[in-house]
């Protein structure tokens, strides 16, 4: 298979909204092996562009290339083999059991005569020890905390093994502890398995500790992008954010560290 | 343990998973249909022993006791048992695509457009030849109808119910319309068969339906994949790599075509399809675990429905003409009291 420079790349992404334009003109390439995050302020079209990518929305107008070719010109089933989104609120059925949600992300690998491989039995079991959720694998998604259910869905998509991860506010529902640990998994996904991943985060200085690569979005365009250093400053906080802060190197991490004023 | 008990198959590329509740649970029901389908043969006015029928069975005789069975009983077990099961898949289908119990052709008005598009081609062209083209195209319009007038940003249970509701109102008055001009023992006929009857099916009725099984039933075990998948919300089964529209079509085509080839033998049989696929998840569990199809078990169910609404049809000692729609309604209707009061208590009406 061919190398494009940019596993994902979109160019001239459009899209209106009641609300009016959310996408505008929105252009942005994702680096190879690296994580990517997302910043912007609410209802800035974070998910939008995040479903854009992963072809859960078409754009009014624009093109999203998946390894240098048009995404929707590709077979669906062959996208899923390379890139897995976790969307932002997803509402599956209660009963669920999360080996079963877990295994349902094997689908791109599987077919009607073929639906339980050894290759889909291995991955399913070292997405639920990944993810940590082999402890309540058997109980339904109905009787998990909103914590529980997120890190399942996480298992779901590191089942479907695609070296392409979007995920939508994976942290929600998280307490603090949690979060670095989840954020822990996506770098330790990213550095060992290399991954490309691209994550929408809303806590900054979260972002700027586990970003390689930050995309901060304003008015439909990507306004800044570059490593968290030069990204995350006073001057593009205040003209992002509207946010009078304070940017001073994490003590612990050396990445910068927003403080509100 | 973190794996869910499951029978694994696999056998060079192929390969799968079934619970053994969902698999017991499907062998049972082939018992008892088996079971039911034996006390159909055997019951009846005509008085026949065990060793007659399997005499009967086995080597044909040329008595009346031959003709009971291979021209009366047995057909009409058959129209039943395919009937049902086609109702039952059918109904499986739609619910499940639309992620909505409400939702079955039957109660959605599916089964009565194809019932007034057979009756309309039949009196149009005078040749029962007609039936199925006309069910068919009956049950693609109302289909369609009825999901274009509902669909407002999706789906919503009440919007499907109440304009299937109107529209089976309206097709009712159509057909009243129609059958003014008919002379009063063929609108006696006509009228049992709109409640849903099969009272003398020949051996033609039991090919169409077992053909339609046939060709229409591995295409709709094959979309079983995707159906199931289809469960976790359009987001996730475009992620996971399905063509969520493309399904959705091909499951609409392939629900509706067993609805209207059901509908061509056995009349607008009410509840079979809304009924088969819940009692199927309930008493199997199937509903979300491994991969073992839940369309199966729907089509065991529904076949058994049938044919006990028809034992019971035909055993009554007054009624001897009751249609068997009457009975399925009975065990079915109960059922969608029940589901629709759920469906309030969910908030989802
Ligand atoms: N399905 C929808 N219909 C109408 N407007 C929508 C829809 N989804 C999102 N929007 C609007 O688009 C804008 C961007 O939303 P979103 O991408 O979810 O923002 P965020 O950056 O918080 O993730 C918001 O103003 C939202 O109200
Ligand atoms: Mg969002």
């Amino acid at each position: 298979m061919k190398t494009a420079a940019y596993p994902l790349s979109a160019g001239g992404l459009t899209l209106t909204r009641p609300v009016g334009p959310v996408l505008d003109e929105l252009g942005l390439a994702v680096p190879r092996g690296k994580i990517s995050v997302v910043i912007g302020p609410n209802a800035c079209g974070k998910s939008t562009l995040l479903r854009c990518l992963a072809r859960l929305l078409r754009p009014d107008q624009g093109e999203v290339l998946l390894e240098g070719d048009p995404i929707d010109r590709q077979k669906p089933k062959q996208v899923a083999r390379q890139l897995a989104i976790l969307p932002q609120n997803s509402t599956v059925p209660e009963y669920l059991r999360v080996f079963d949600l877990v295994a349902r992300g094997r689908t791109p690998w599987q077919s009607p005569l073929s639906q339980w491989s050894r290759a889909d039995a291995l991955a399913v079991e070292r997405a639920l020890a990944l993810a940590g959720v082999e402890a309540y694998s058997l109980r339904p998604l109905s009787e998990l905390s909103g914590g529980q259910r997120q890190r399942a869905f996480i298992a779901m998509i590191l089942a479907q093994d695609a070296p392409i991860l979007l995920l939508d506010e994976p942290t929600t529902f998280l307490d603090l502890p949690h979060q670095i640990e989840l954020l822990d998994l996506v770098r330790k996904l990213n550095r060992e398995s290399g991954k490309t991943v691209v994550m929408v985060l809303h806590d900054i200085n979260l972002a700027a500790r586990f970003a390689d690569h930050v995309f901060a979005l304003k008015d439909g365009k990507v306004n800044r992008e570059g490593a968290p250093a030069d990204v995350v400053t006073e001057a593009t906080m205040r003209q992002i954010f509207a946010l009078d802060c304070l940017v001073i190197p994490d003590p612990l991490h050396g990445c910068p560290h927003v403080i509100p004023r | 343990m973190t794996r869910p008990a499951a029978v694994t198959w696999r056998c060079g590329a192929f390969s799968g998973r079934v619970a053994p509740r969902t698999a017991v649970f499907t062998l049972l029901t082939l018992a008892v249909l088996v079971a039911v389908s034996g006390l159909a043969l055997y019951s009846g006015h005509y008085p026949l022993t065990v060793a007659e029928m399997s005499a009967i069975l086995f080597q044909r005789a040329d008595e009346t006791a031959d003709i009971v069975i291979w021209y009366h009983r047995l057909p009409r077990l058959l129209v039943g048992i395919g009937a049902g099961a086609a109702f039952g898949v059918s109904g499986a289908l739609i619910q499940d695509m639309l992620r909505n119990p409400l939702a079955s052709p039957d109660v959605v008005g599916f089964s009565a457009g194809a019932a007034t598009g057979a009756l309309f081609t039949v009196m149009l062209t005078g040749s029962s030849f007609w039936v199925l083209p006309g069910a068919m195209a009956g049950g693609v319009l109302s289909a369609a109808l009825v999901l274009l007038l509902a669909w407002n940003k999706g789906l919503s249970s009440a919007r499907l119910v109440l304009i299937g509701l109107a529209l089976s109102l309206f097709l009712m008055a159509l057909v009243d319309i129609m059958m003014a001009r008919l002379d009063l023992l063929t609108a006696a006929d006509i009228m049992k068969w709109l409640v849903g009857a099969f009272p003398s099916p020949e051996w033609s009725d039991v090919a169409l339906i077992f053909g339609a099984l046939i060709t229409l039933g591995p295409f709709a075990l094959w979309q079983g994949f995707a159906l199931k998948r289809m469960a976790l919300g359009d987001d996730i089964a475009t992620a996971l790599g399905l063509n969520v529209s493309r399904v959705r079509l091909k499951i609409l085509f392939l629900s509706v075509g067993l609805t209207a080839c059901a509908v061509s033998v056995a009349g607008p049989l009410p509840f079979v399809a809304f009924a088969a696929n819940p009692i199927a998840r309930r008493l199997s569990a199937a509903s979300g675990a491994c991969n073992g199809s839940p369309l199966l078990g729907a089509a065991a169910v529904g076949a058994c429905l049938t044919v006990m609404a028809d034992l019971v049809c035909r055993s009554l000692p007054i009624g001897a003409d009751l249609p068997t729609g009457i009975f399925t309604a009975m065990i079915g209707a109960p059922l969608l009291v029940w589901q629709l009061t759920l469906e309030i208590r969910k908030g989802a009406l």
